[in-house]
């Protein structure tokens, strides 16, 4: 494995009803449809996933109007203002994994409904991965503050940059994750993003 | 002595890792080491030299990155020039006048392959060529294909390596602490495919240190007909100042590798943090160690991506439902296309116990070898089940073959001179286990002397291409009984005596024995018991019987296979649910319009069951179909609908209401049985635009159109511009849907928008997706933009009143 590339540990994350409606885009205030499949699909989700992830540590600089992420470079007004104060970031990439892909798949076929849910199921699974991950990081640094996660594809941050985060955390050898040519990721329950580093003030 | 009896006899070392040790000599993290290599070619033959110095037999090329899909041609040309060239450099310098080797290294071109990734088979395999023809070129001894964690990637490799040199092929993988690869293949499903494909050696490396791989080489050994490598790491990365080191040193690898040598692994090297000393280490253990030699394994064996099936043991499932014989529903959605519905036959198979699939797509007016191609990779997408492939077209099954991911049941072959002539040659290229038909020119023998005798001419004819026995199934095939009243018998009697004499497997299509006679299951259920008791190794027959299934499972509690009767006892307690449940509407007995209200009401509240069961009983009681859907179904989907715009009501409701008004219309639709259906509102052709593979919301729109009463031709994800226009163009549809999610796909949607208003100007084409907004769609010159999936539905309706 490349220098400095941190893999995770990050287990079996639990299956979260509420959150899973919500990326199911169901308000919290709106009742669950009676026959909404969600016993049925967590039950087909069981075993599917296995939440990998990758990690790696790098200095931060400023030269002008131009961030130097340590293995890439931008003008993100957005990433800018969201790394203020930092001197280090965290690079990571996180993934559900291929077998969620394939039971999304094959829940799409049975009912469209229980297709929606098992995408929000991927969805909560991957997220609660990433969440997970960022406590590990926490603990890990104590002495540091971190921001929260700031992906390629939000606001000004183009999402071509997808391309060097897959050369900077050698993805696909440490945990799988590949691009298409339209810079979607495979599996694609997956996200890679960076937070940001910087030493905590004493209160 | 040649490379491949070296690798047959063993101990032969690889060499070990080369990552850090170019990092300590100036590679910068993130460079690649191909490329740096071109410059730094002293530097790569140094380290090589120690290789060779430390016992290592054959080094690898540093050209594991080398792949068009990364550089140019020319590019790839001169880093595997370089590269072959450093380590004969390195060879050269040594001079003792020992034999040493170079392999072409192959590591994973990064990208994933479809269906999981968009990475075309073909394309793969051409990449993959690409480079095996360089290497032969520049004169490396064998190509080494490493570090691949999807099974269908290796396959490729593999395939251009075979079409490409006459070099001995070394295929290893990685895997997780799991025992699997990141696509799920497990080591025993692995190993079938990849000496199916004709490997030379098969085996692990990378992801972890030698301890933990152990239990895999074991399942490789335990497997394996060739000979077994291994190259691991040198245990797992720690940090210490900042500094990655792994944990385990020479001595310790040494010592957890020497007794997997002494139980057959052959192939030995290191991968990332092993450097010469580690190799030198495992040279010097196992210095009077002789492994085992290579052991040919005689189980018939076949596999899907991460699932093997033995043949010849348990009495084995073959689900016979995808086959268009005589089903007419089946055969409209093949002459459609209709995807959907053969996959759900697979699903719906799985689930009622089949282990094995069988699938034939020949209709008349299909062509039958895309449509086999196609319908493998999308079965494979969805099911892990091994597939049978079925069908009598040598063109259609070399292409079958050569996309299938694992190692098949080929069906079928026969004793006909021109059969086994164009069949056994894709068998030797492709492997697989094949199923042979006991009849030959002359017909079918009546006897079973007669259908023994064919069986052997067959095997015979399959030693000349190298296929074992093993891999040979006999069907004695099953005549009606009605027509013949000893067809039955002979094909039992055939049965035992191939099974007694040749020690082959069999398989037999069980149904057909009934056919013409009433009460078929019957008779066939007892056919295919009396079929067991001769040592049927196979059945081809259809899951959802439940007197087949009993027949089956009965077979098994009965002969020592069903631990504590669970087989049975589960067949037992499904059974009532099995059978037709009587509509148990909560309405019955009510007055027509009441059931009514209730119609409406289920479906707004998204009640699929109650749906139906209203639906059946308002028809029972003499209801007008078309009257249902005006007064009720519809009414209930547009007050959700308006429900959803006025975000008074969320997705999964709308979603569980579009559902239960397809319940209620599947039985309007079973009630009119053959009938005309009620005339449709339009054709829509949907698809995800080219390089999206994001359909959710795609599949909503298709849902709620057909809802109202729109017929959808759904082309999926990820299509071409060009297959937009040719369904629009075929169809003549109106109006034609098209949806992306990322920005980056906004382009292929344009071209797509442009290309169907050119050609087919008569075509309505609306967008929709996360990206997209008004303005943008307007922008890329769509007719129209549906924010949601029922402004889509409202667009549709504003189309075709249009046009009216």
């Amino acid at each position: 494995m490349k220098e400095g590339l941190r893999l995770a540990e990050l287990g079996e994350i639990p299956f979260d009803e509420k959150e899973i409606l919500r990326y199911a885009m169901l308000p919290s205030f709106a009742p669950a449809p009676e026959e909404l499949p969600m016993k049925e699909s967590l039950e087909a989700a069981k075993g599917a996933v296995q939440c990998r992830a990758v990690w790696c540590r790098f200095p931060l600089k400023r030269e002008g109007n131009e961030l130097d992420l340590g293995f890439a470079r931008t003008t993100s007004q957005g990433l800018k203002r969201h790394l203020e104060g930092c001197d280090e970031i965290i690079l990571f990439a996180c993934t559900a994994g291929a077998e969620m892909d394939r039971r999304i798949t094959r829940a799409k076929l049975q009912s469209p409904a229980k297709g929606l849910l098992m995408h929000a199921i991927g969805a909560q699974q991957v997220e609660g991965g990433c969440d997970r991950l960022c406590r590990q990081l926490a603990e890990q640094f104590p002495d540091k503050q971190l921001t929260d996660r700031y992906s390629p594809g939000y606001g000004d941050l183009p999402l071509e940059m997808q391309r060097d985060v897959m050369t900077a955390l050698d993805c696909g050898r440490t945990v799988g994750i590949t691009l298409t040519d339209s810079l979607l990721m495979t599996p694609s329950k997956s996200v890679t993003a960076i937070i940001g580093m910087k030493e905590r003030k004493p209160e | 002595m040649k490379v491949k009896e070296l690798l047959q006899k063993g101990p032969f070392f690889l060499d070990g890792g080369m990552g850090t040790l170019l990092q300590a000599r100036g590679l910068k993290p993130g460079e690649a080491p191909e490329r740096w290599g071109m410059s730094h070619a002293d530097v790569i033959t140094d380290i090589q030299r120690t290789y060779y110095e430390a016992g290592s037999d054959m080094v690898l090329s540093n050209t594991f990155g080398v792949h068009p899909l990364r550089y140019d041609l020319a590019e790839c040309e001169e880093m595997v020039r370089t590269a072959i060239n450093c380590a004969d450099q390195a060879r050269k310098s040594i001079g003792d006048g020992k034999e040493r080797f170079i392999a072409l290294d192959i590591g994973p071109c990064g990208k994933l392959l479809k269906p999981l990734g968009n990475l075309d088979f073909e394309e793969a395999v051409q990449g993959f060529a690409e480079v095996v023809r360089l290497g032969v070129k520049y004169g490396a001894d064998c190509v080494f294909i490493e570090t691949m964690n999807d099974g269908a990637e290796a396959r490729a490799a593999l395939l251009a390596a075979k079409e490409n040199s006459d070099l001995p092929v070394l295929v290893s993988c990685a895997y997780g602490a799991d025992g699997k690869l990141m696509t799920g293949g497990t080591p025993e499903s692995v190993v079938a495919m990849l000496e199916g494909l004709g490997a030379d050696a098969v085996g692990v490396n990378c992801s972890l240190g030698p301890d933990a791989l152990a239990p895999i080489v074991e399942r490789y050994l335990a497997a394996a007909s060739i000979p077994v490598l291994m190259k691991p790491n040198a245990g797992l990365p720690q940090e210490k100042d900042g500094k990655t080191f792994y944990n385990v040193g020479p001595e310790e690898f040494s010592a957890q590798i020497v007794p997997l040598i002494e139980k057959g692994l052959r192939i030995i090297g290191g991968c990332c943090g092993t450097t010469p000393d580690f190799i030198r280490a495992v040279k010097k253990a196992s210095a009077d160690i002789v492994p085992p030699a290579v052991e040919k394994k005689e189980k018939t064996i076949i596999a899907s991506r991460g699932h093997i099936i033995e043949l010849g043991r348990d009495p084995v499932i073959i689900g016979e439902r995808i086959n268009p014989t005589g089903k007419k529903r089946l055969r409209k959605a093949l002459e459609e296309g209709d995807m959907a519905y053969v996959l759900n036959e697979a699903i719906v198979q799985e689930e009622h116990g089949a282990e094995v699939l069988d699938v034939n797509v020949g209709t008349p007016g299909v062509d039958e070898p895309a449509l086999l191609e196609q319908a493998v990779q999308e079965l494979q997408a969805v099911t892990d089940l091994p597939l049978q492939l079925d069908t009598s077209d040598p063109e259609a099954m070399r292409r079958a073959l050569r996309v299938y991911n694992g190692k098949a049941l080929i069906n079928s072959v026969n004793g006909k001179q021109e059969v086994m002539d164009a069949i056994f040659p894709l068998v030797q290229k492709y492997g697989g286990a094949v199923v042979a038909l006991t009849l030959d020119e002359d017909g079918i023998p009546g006897t079973a002397e007669g259908r023994l005798a064919i069986a052997e001419k067959i095997l015979k004819e399959a030693a000349k291409y190298g296929i074992s026995p093993k891999d040979i199934l006999f069907d004695t095939l099953t005549m009606t009984v009605s027509t013949d009243g000893n067809a039955a018998k002979v094909t039992l009697d055939a049965l035992k005596m191939i099974r007694e004499k040749t020690g082959c497997g069999t398989v037999l299509g069980v149904s057909n024995v009934s056919f013409g006679l009433p009460v078929r299951e019957v008779l066939g259920s007892i056919f295919l018991t009396l079929a067991l008791e001769r040592g049927l190794s196979a059945a081809i027959m259809n899951p959802l019987s439940e007197r087949m299934m009993g027949a089956m499972i009965s077979f098994r509690t009965l002969t020592g296979r069903d631990e504590n009767c669970a087989a049975y006892i589960k067949y037992a307690g499904d059974l009532p649910t099995m059978q037709a449940v009587t509509p148990t509407a909560g309405a019955a007995g009510g007055a027509k319009e009441t059931e009514a209200k209730g119609l409406r009401r289920a479906v707004v509240k998204g009640l699929c069951k109650e749906a139906a069961n209203l639906t059946r009983t308002a028809l029972e009681e003499g209801r007008d179909s078309l009257d249902l859907v005006k007064e009720e179904i519809i009414p209930a989907l547009d007050e959700v609908g308006q429900g959803f715009e006025a975000k008074k009501i969320f997705l999964p409701q709308l979603m569980m209401s579009a559902e239960a008004a397809e319940a209620a219309v599947a039985e309007i639709k079973k009630k009119a049985g053959n009938r005309d259906e009620q005339a449709s509102k339009g054709i829509v052709v949907l698809a995800t635009v080219k390089g999206d593979i994001h359909d959710i919301g795609k599949n909503i729109v298709k849902l709620l159109l057909e809802n109202y009463g729109f017929t959808v031709a759904d082309l999926g994800k990820d299509v071409p511009p060009e297959t937009v226009l040719e369904a629009v163009e075929r169809l003549h549809a109106p109006i034609c849907g098209l949806s992306a999610l990322m920005t980056t796909t906004v382009p292929a949607m344009a071209e797509t928008v442009k290309l169907v208003h050119e050609k087919a100007p008569w075509c309505k084409v609306m967008v929709g997706g996360a990206v997209l907004t008004e303005e943008y769609a307007r922008e890329i010159g769509a007719d129209g933009y549906g924010k949601d999936a029922m402004a889509s539905v409202r667009l549709a309706e504003r189309y075709m009143q249009e046009q009216a």
